[in-house]
């Protein structure tokens, strides 16, 4: 059998029920021993003083009338009384004879003798002497026979239904534990071989195996939630890499059947490299975007001023707004002091001005704002005149690859929001999306914490942290 | 040039080798870690394409290293696969000059190698910069062409200047966002195509002879020549 928590409590509790139940008996027993022997040896010499008292008065003949009074009136024989002369001859009392093991001198002995029929086993015997006379006082200690015996039973009986009731308690948790974690391993298991749908049991009650079932329902919920995030990634991931991909394996299927003259064969070539470079930009974008999601970057944190950042993502788009003739604007209150990475948060910041850029119209606005938010944290809002997003979809669009449907057929890869989602997270905020009526603002915050002066940025030493930002700056970082 | 490629796989070193012999260079070519170090350190090179990840118990990062110790200045293009920012920071840190992650365009490669070559000559900040009719005083930040003044914002300032001092030679995109505007990341659209159109309507559009071109799938170049 297998071993049982349950099964071990159980026998533990009957262990120690025995236990309590024999420290509470065996003084009992005690005390009520010493008690009755106390009680006894008191009564027999009270018996013998009183005989010794009607010997001086009445002499022997008024020892034997009394104690024939006393035979006969006695039904029970729960008394022994015996008078003998100086050679042990019975002349008075309820014993056929002088027990033969008992000695004549005075004092108090505890022997076996047979009386009559009835068997007497024990009996406690007083002797004393008067004159030339033997005296014998006794009590007959098979009364209490019946009382020792019924204590025992209901000590036994005590211990039985004690340890049966354990036992049975016992077994009954171990069912029910039993039955439950079984419930918990089935759902396990089946978790484990794929199917993610599957919840523990709980219960209404709160006990410490619903509420660690409710904490892994917790977990489970997260796993699940991730486990689908990262099959809609890579089915994503799947989709738009086959797509240039196909592109890409049939454009060259095509020179290998059909071998056009060198000029065709060439622009296809030069169509194969551009189909690859698509691949190469995705691939790229992906990578980067697990690089911000392990957090790795968070070493490349730089003190810099986010209104000079925005300032020069929006000087980078002025000709292209301009080419739109949308009125591109910068609003700041002048310096603003965070912790964070340049290269991230450039990067972040013109995927954001890009998007505002496709999706305003013709003519339109987009303003770039950067301010300090009452809670300390740098606020760069873009806001745009676009079509906007709708709430159903606000959800959606940070998912990775997600594009309105508006926006297929416009260039890029469908990563902008993620990634300065990303970005956002590594530096303690998020992307906020609100109306604009008609048009859409996106809020970028830099968290408090990130903000310059702040401790919980991770510090490097010095020289070290400098050189770093340093090396971030001059690294090329090609990415076509 | 005189280079010298560090790569173990056949295929790129193929690739490479005879791309830039046809650009003009002359090649040399080891394969693993051990002869990459040996020709480094015994050869006059005028740059160094170094593979990171190389058979032979040396790998591209520690020869970069002895050869810097050494007292070996010559400029060394890292090529590799490995794309984190970390790892290129550590490839710079090691000693390498630039950095291009597999898999790349020629161009590219073409274009940062001869950028190498002429930072390594060293570089006049002071020198008025002339590409046929156009000149230009980094001193004094003024441009004009033929004897016409031609006004520029700071950063078009900046785009023309990186463009001049590499006059002849092609610059990529990647070039440019990372030397002009310090945007080491790819900014989805082509961007940097604008500037360099608005930059052509101030210094081509009212002249017969245009100086700033595009070369097709590489980048731009400003030349005067034909």
């Amino acid at each position: 059998m297998m071993r049982s928590s349950a099964l071990s409590l159980a026998l533990g509790y009957v262990a120690l029920g025995i236990t309590a139940l024999v420290l509470f008996a065996a003084p009992l027993w005690y005390a009520w021993q010493v008690t009755i022997q106390d009680g006894r040896v008191e009564i027999l010499q009270v018996d013998a003083q009183r005989l010794a008292e009607v010997f001086h008065r009445d002499g022997a003949d008024g020892v034997r009338s009394f104690i024939d009074a006393r035979v006969r009136m006695q039904i029970a024989g729960e008394r022994i009384l015996l008078l003998t002369d100086a050679s042990l001859r019975p002349l008075s009392g309820n014993l056929p004879a002088w027990p033969s093991a008992l000695p004549t001198t005075p004092g108090d002995y505890k022997i076996k003798i047979q009386l009559g029929e009835r068997g007497m086993q024990t009996a406690l015997m007083h002797v004393a002497t008067l004159g030339s006379y033997n005296l014998l006082v006794g009590r007959d200690n098979s009364l209490f026979a019946p009382l020792q015996t019924r204590f025992w039973y209901g000590l036994t009986a005590a211990l039985a239904v004690l340890s049966i009731a354990a036992l049975l308690i016992g077994l009954i948790t171990r069912r029910a534990l039993m039955s439950r974690i079984h419930s918990i391993r089935q759902t396990v298991s089946a978790i484990i071989h794929g199917d993610l749908k599957h919840r523990l049991p709980t219960h209404l009650n709160d006990d410490e195996l619903n509420t660690l079932s409710r904490t892994i329902n917790g977990m489970l919920d997260q796993i699940e939630q991730l486990v689908h995030g990262v099959r809609n990634v890579s089915n994503s991931i799947a989709h738009d890499l086959r797509t240039p991909l196909a592109e890409l394996r049939s454009r060259l299927e095509e020179l290998a059947l059909i071998r056009p003259p060198p000029e065709a064969t060439y622009a296809e070539i030069d169509g194969a490299v551009a189909d690859v470079d698509r691949v190469i930009r995705i691939f790229d974008a992906l990578l980067r975007l697990a690089e911000i999601d392990a957090g790795l970057r968070r070493s490349g944190f730089v003190p810099l001023d986010a209104a000079d950042l925005a300032a020069n993502a929006v000087e980078f788009y002025a000709p292209a707004a301009e080419l739109k003739n949308i009125n591109l604007t910068f609003r700041s209150e002048g310096p603003l002091s965070v912790a964070g990475d340049p290269v991230l948060l450039a990067q972040a910041l013109t995927n954001l001005i890009d998007n505002a850029l496709k999706y305003a119209p013709q003519n339109g606005m987009i303003e770039v704002a950067v301010r300090k938010r009452a809670d300390g944290a740098a606020e760069i809002s873009v806001t745009d005149n676009g079509p906007g997003i709708a709430d159903s979809e606000k959800c959606k669009v940070m998912g990775r690859f997600y594009r309105g449907d508006s926006s297929r057929g416009t260039p890029g890869v469908g990563l902008g929001l993620s990634l300065a989602q990303a970005v956002a997270k590594l530096h303690g905020s998020t992307i906020e999306l609100s109306d604009h009526s008609p048009g859409l603002r996106v809020i970028f915050a830099i968290a408090v914490d990130s903000v310059v002066g702040a401790d919980s940025m991770p510090r490097v030493v010095p020289s070290q942290q400098s050189a770093a930002s340093a090396a971030t700056l001059a690294a090329p970082l090609p990415f076509s | 040039m005189k280079i010298l490629l560090v790569e173990d796989n056949e295929r790129v070193s193929q690739f490479v080798v005879k791309g830039l012999q046809e650009a003009g260079h002359t090649m040399d070519h080891a394969d693993n870690g051990r002869d990459g170090m040996f020709l480094a350190a015994s050869e006059p090179y005028d740059v160094i394409i170094m593979d990171r990840m190389l058979p032979g118990e040396i790998d591209g990062l520690a020869i970069i290293e002895v050869l810097r110790k050494a007292g070996k200045r010559t400029p060394i293009l890292i090529l590799s696969a490995l794309s984190e920012v970390d790892e290129r920071i550590r490839g710079l840190r090691s000693g390498g000059d630039d950095y291009l992650t597999k898999p790349f365009a020629f161009g590219e490669l073409l274009a940062r190698l001869d950028a190498l070559h002429r930072r390594a000559q060293g570089v006049n900040h002071e020198i008025p910069l002339t590409v046929g009719d156009l000149h230009m005083d980094p001193l004094t930040r003024k441009v004009t062409r033929g004897d016409r003044p031609i006004l520029l914002q700071p950063r078009e300032f900046k785009l023309l200047e990186y463009l001049m001092r590499h006059a002849g030679q092609v610059v990529t995109r990647t070039m440019l966002l990372e030397n002009v505007w310090d945007y080491h990341f790819d900014p989805q659209t082509n961007v940097v195509d604008v500037h360099i159109s608005k930059l052509r309507q101030k210094i081509d559009a009212e002249f017969e002879r245009p100086l700033l071109r595009t070369v097709r799938n590489a980048g731009y170049t400003v030349t005067a020549a034909d």
